[in-house]
């Protein structure tokens, strides 16, 4: 045992990878939640440190285009956290009767996609762990409601 | 969208059980950090709904006994949390170096070791999830060393 040094990058790098292997392999999802939503914390402060917009910044940007907001970047990041139950996951206070009601498949999707958008502003496309989430997508997600194949102009069907 | 209710007790068991796999097999360090953590900071509370003491209390009196002061125990579970490497994989501020030093194996054992010992309380030994850490840990981190230190301290230190 003993003491090195990491970059953050790849401390995010290695918990999104666990987090992929364990979704593509139907393993715990919970921990799929939890690791993606540690890894995402990470990388949007990374991809700000580019200086890039992360995809937090891109939502807002996107949504006030068609109808202004003062929506901040710490509260749409959190209300897309609870969206995926991510801090639900990790904490319990005092009086918290400790039930979820939740679609645990929906939310471990949305954690890993919202991480992975981050993660290739900075790693790309081009690592295996990536390229294997990309085909999963592929090949289960309904092109009429996610955009399958990463395309700039995709709209979701009305 | 097919919503199922789940118990707090149950997602803390799995993701415990998945760091445990994960450090056996001797995958990702970080991700079975991230993982004891959470089941850790979930477990820590139902141990105290149930009217027992949870790790981060028993440490506190540890403190106390060692500094002669009683530590807030928002303030020991943060120095917990950042001792065992669990903040440094779930956090990163405005102003944070984009490099950290940390020994992941010891971190990984004790994040572990903090949220066993707190399922051991409210489940007890009989899961072989637990054990399998346990006997590891027995073999791995010189068990009977540890026990003979245990049994050398004050009597004040043992029965807190």
């Amino acid at each position: 045992m003993s003491t090195r040094k990491y970059k953050r990058l790849e401390l995010a790098e290695n918990q999104l990878k666990t987090a992929i292997g364990l979704f593509v392999a139907g393993a715990d999802k919970f921990s799929v939640i939890t690791l993606a939503g540690a890894a995402d914390v990470i990388l949007c402060r990374l991809v700000l440190n580019t200086g890039q917009e992360n995809f937090t910044d891109l939502l807002i940007r996107e949504f006030s285009n068609e109808c202004p907001s003062k929506e901040t970047r710490a509260s749409h990041g959190g209300d897309i956290n609870d969206l995926c139950h991510i801090n639900d996951l990790k904490h319990m206070d005092k009086g918290d009767d400790g039930f979820i009601d939740m679609d645990v498949d929906e939310c471990a999707l949305g954690a890993i996609l919202k991480a992975l958008a981050n993660y290739v502003r900075i790693g790309g496309r081009e690592k295996d762990f990536v390229r294997t989430f990309l085909a999963w997508v592929r090949l289960n997600l309904d092109p009429k409601k996610y955009n399958i194949h990463c395309d700039p102009n995709w709209k979701p069907s009305k | 969208m097919t919503e199922i209710r789940y118990h707090k007790r149950d997602i803390a068991k799995l993701q415990l059980m998945t760091a445990v796999a994960l450090f056996l097999h001797g995958k990702d360090l970080s991700s079975v950090i991230t993982l004891a953590g959470a089941a850790g900071n979930i477990l820590e509370t139902l141990v105290r709904n149930e009217g027992k003491e949870p790790f981060v209390d028993y440490g506190c009196k540890v403190c106390r006994e060692l500094s002669g002061k009683m530590p807030k125990r928002k303030s020991y579970l943060y120095y917990i949390n950042t001792k065992f490497g669990v903040n440094q994989h779930k956090h990163m501020s405005e102003h944070d170096p984009e490099t950290v030093e940390l020994d992941l194996d010891k971190m990984a054992v004790d994040a572990i070791s903090k949220a066993v010992l707190d399922y051991i309380k409210l489940e007890g030994q009989k899961e072989s999830f637990v054990n399998a850490f346990l006997s590891w840990t027995w073999k791995n981190m010189d068990g009977p060393g540890i026990m003979d230190n245990f049994m050398k301290l004050p009597k004040k230190l043992k029965n807190l």
